[in-house]
């Protein structure tokens, strides 16, 4: 029954009074502190991403030679790496890297992975039984591994990291696509709206999409943090972004060998990489409960 | 796989687990002491018939090669060094060649022909003699054409090699080479037995025999009862436990599972000072990374491109970022300050002027600055080298793009002699002719910035061929002046090589090039 009701809320989305709504599920969301905390430092971490250039004292490779190696202090925060970079200053610029990174590759894999699962889905038959097919063999193939594997091929370069991550996650948003797809096609109003007349692509994005949506924004919270990881332990192992770029794996594996002598370096993109990916899980699982909230009314 | 998965638990978990301590007290992680494992009881074992004794464990990487003539890794010539002999070795204090299976030698007054006498009582580990067969039988083998040995053309000026009499080789060159002893102290030129078909046998006649080698795992070495060096080996058991990592080789040191680590990267060494139980050491060298720029082409074909780099670029700011100031800045010569009879001090690249290199780039053409990309290996300092790089040059207008490479990529189908701009290490040699013509003469085998210069060729055969010391001298002299004036290459520091070893032993002295450091002096206290 809920679902049926998530469908026809859904459908009067479009109708006028959206922003009311729009209120309406962000007070849900904030309602629990543990996703209002998750949703406010992760809007946080957006906002450095945007301005980061405008807070951070230095520049990601500006070298002040006589701080070499200094603690956390008044002038540097986070300290000073061995090559005499501020690491406040690191963390703040790589926001907006990681950001772009994992967004960017997040949001192509959604795109993608929800055409696919739409149609997969909608169209069933070999269509779907060949895709699912291929996707389960590439999911057989843990996403790190995977990441590993293609990064090997392509040579490590950002680009790479960015086509990698929607590579890998492509066949995850297809099948949760799909999934519901399935759950939907046969509703009532479906069947009225073919019986009508409606076009294919009609029926998938006015009708079927909608009742997508809440499932894909929980989805893509969650493809988005696990991107933030994925590209974090790129970077540390070498093959994803490049030196001297301040992504936040790249720095935590540059300060490895240096971690008695300036553990400072490693701890603080380590602790941006946790409490970045630890926030957006909580709005995701803010999200997922805003929207059974939601439905349920 | 499992080096990933330590890799990632190395570094996240304690990050994670640690991160509550270090918001209430930003100060050094607390490093963890004592032994990980049960403790091993070797190190005291008392010698019985000898005065000596003990087991040392030695942290290495693992072998690939164990035929002399192929060694090349540090690993690979450690343990050929304390199973074969040299004919000749190189003091690791004054840098001059000295005796080890020659007992001693003639040089002939025109400087063609060398007489070694060999040392009495040497035997291989089979028990039968070293006699001048087996150094003739050796050097042929190095020095023959058809081999493909990286001795080949060391030794292309040697004319033969013949036995005088059992115990006397005669050496004669078609030409005299000031640095002979040298060349027959190469780290592959290690005398082997007369007829050996498996070279990679350990039949040497070394201070060590070897007792098991299990590949990846570790070599034991046990000590040659019958060494002819009285007192020596003063230990009875060598390990050398092989490692992937230098962290886990120094963990491993902390821990107690090893005795000695050498080679590992500054912030490593600095991690052991003060560590109780271990004693760090450090050697200087004439090892550098250098950065040069193809001189045969754009942009580098115009030498105020390569000037203007000299220009932009802080030494004593890379020696203190990039190595933390140990080792010594660079003047852009091969001829470092160990080489006391023939570095010039004097010689300087210019000071630092970004004014002035960004003048320069307008003359060549370039007013708005110029964009490179800058290739460079993945290992050592020099991912480090080249990023402050970027940021002193881009003061000047001179655009870095970093490409970190692996080894075997940057190395790779010759690509490192192809690229425009790189950064390329070169390791510690006893004698500074080795670079110049294998770096810098026109036409020379690693000639990477396919540099040609005629008055350079000139002074490089004069050095290499001249028996007058003051001539030698002089040529070296002028070479450096002319290489920190226009010399394609930039070299900001040499690095030294850093040594930990356990309290309980003495008598370590590291090696410029640490693989030659002799193992057979060290014992316990």
């Amino acid at each position: 029954m809920a679902s049926a009701a998530t469908a026809d809320v859904t459908k009067q989305s479009a109708a006028p009074g959206w922003g009311q709504r729009f209120f309406s599920l962000a007070r849900t969301l904030l309602r629990r502190p543990s996703h209002a905390l998750g949703t406010l430092i992760s809007l946080l971490f957006l906002v450095i991403a945007i301005i980061g250039p405008l807070l951070a004292p230095y520049g990601a490779n500006e070298q002040i030679v006589a701080d070499a190696r200094d603690g956390p202090s008044a002038a540097h925060w986070f300290g000073v790496d061995t090559l005499g970079r501020d690491v406040y200053s690191r963390v703040l610029l790589g926001t907006r890297d990681i950001f772009t990174l994992a967004g960017i590759g997040t949001l192509l894999a959604v795109l993608i992975g929800t055409s696919l699962g739409l149609l997969s889905g909608y169209r069933g038959g070999w269509f779907d039984e060949l895709l699912m097919r291929f996707f389960d063999s590439v999911l057989a193939l843990p996403a790190l591994l995977l990441a590993l594997l293609l990064l090997g091929t392509l040579g490590p370069s950002r680009q790479s990291v960015l086509f990698v991550i929607v590579i890998v996650y492509i066949p995850i948003v297809a099948r949760v696509v799909r999934s519901v797809v399935l759950s939907v096609k046969t509703r009532s109003y479906i069947e009225a709206a073919r019986v009508q007349g409606e076009s294919s692509a009609r029926i998938l994005f006015r009708e079927i999409l909608p009742a997508v949506l809440p499932a894909l924004a929980v989805e893509a919270a969650l493809r988005f943090s696990y991107a933030i990881f994925l590209a974090s332990s790129l970077g540390f192992l070498g093959v994803g972004v490049q030196p001297p770029s301040p992504e936040w794996g790249l720095m935590v594996n540059e300060a490895r060998d240096a971690v008695s002598q300036t553990p400072w370096a490693l701890y603080f993109p380590a602790a941006a990489i946790s409490l970045l990916v630890i926030s957006v899980n909580l709005l995701a699982d803010g999200l997922k409960h805003v929207f059974q909230m939601d439905g349920e009314r | 796989m499992k080096t990933i998965i330590s890799r990632i638990l190395r570094a996240f978990f304690p990050a994670l687990a640690v991160f509550a301590l270090l918001l209430a007290a930003c100060g050094p992680s607390p490093e963890a002491t004592g032994p990980a494992g049960e403790p091993e009881a070797t190190q005291a074992e008392p010698g019985e018939e000898r005065q000596t004794g003990g087991t040392l464990r030695v942290a290495f990487q693992s072998l690939v090669q164990t035929d002399p003539a192929l060694i090349s890794s540090d690993a690979e010539v450690l343990v050929a060094n304390a199973v074969y002999d040299y004919l000749v070795d190189v003091d690791p204090v004054t840098n001059e060649p000295t005796p080890r299976l020659a007992a001693g030698w003639d040089i002939s007054d025109d400087g063609t022909s060398y007489l070694f006498s060999l040392v009495e009582g040497a035997t291989f580990h089979d028990g039968s003699p070293v006699t001048a067969a087996d150094v003739v039988w050796t050097f042929d083998r190095l020095r023959n054409p058809d081999s493909g040995y990286a001795t080949v053309s060391l030794y292309e000026n040697i004319v033969s090699v013949e036995a005088a009499s059992e115990n006397e080789v005669n050496f004669t060159l078609s030409s005299p080479n000031p640095f002979f002893l040298y060349d027959l102290s190469d780290n592959h030129a290690l005398i082997i037995k007369d007829g050996t078909t498996d070279a990679s046998d350990f039949n040497g006649s070394g201070p060590f025999v070897v007792e098991t080698y299990s590949p990846e795992d570790r070599i034991v070495l046990v000590a040659n009862e019958n060494y002819f060096v009285e007192g020596q080996p003063a230990l009875d058991h060598v390990e050398i436990i092989f490692f992937a990592e230098e962290g886990a080789m120094v963990d491993a040191l902390r821990g107690g599972q090893v005795d000695l680590v050498m080679r590992m990267s500054t912030p490593l060494f600095e991690s052991l000072q003060d560590v109780e139980g271990i004693e760090t050491t450090f050697a200087s060298t004439n090892g550098f990374d250098l950065i040069r720029l193809r001189s045969d082409r754009e942009p580098g074909n115009d030498p105020r491109i390569i000037q203007a780099m000299k220009l932009a670029t802080d030494r004593e700011a890379i020696l203190e970022l990039v190595q933390q100031g140990y080792g010594s800045v660079g003047n852009d010569s091969p001829i470092g300050p160990l080489y006391t009879n023939y570095h010039d001090p004097a010689v300087q690249p210019p000071a630092r002027d970004v004014e002035a290199a960004r003048a320069l780039l307008a003359e060549a053409g370039y007013p708005d600055g110029i964009d490179l990309t800058l290739h460079t290996p993945n290992t050592g300092g020099r991912p480090d080298l080249a990023a402050v790089l970027q940021s002193q040059w881009a003061e000047a207008g001179i655009n870095l793009e970093l490409s970190v490479e692996p080894e075997e990529v940057y190395y790779g189908d010759d690509g490192w002699l192809e690229v425009d701009l790189g950064i390329t290490g070169w390791g510690s040699r006893p004698y500074p002719q080795f670079y110049l013509d294998t770096m810098l003469v026109t036409g020379a085998v690693w000639n990477e910035s396919h540099f040609s210069d005629q008055e350079f060729d000139a002074l490089a055969a004069t050095a290499g061929g001249s028996l007058d010391e003051a001539e030698r001298a002089d040529a070296y002299a002028q070479i450096q002046a002319l290489l920190a004036d226009r010399g394609p290459v930039i070299i900001p520091y040499y690095f030294p090589v850093f040594g930990a070893i356990s309290d309980l032993f003495t008598g370590f002295q590291l090696e410029a090039f640490p693989g030659r450091t002799d193992l057979h002096t060290i014992r316990l206290k």
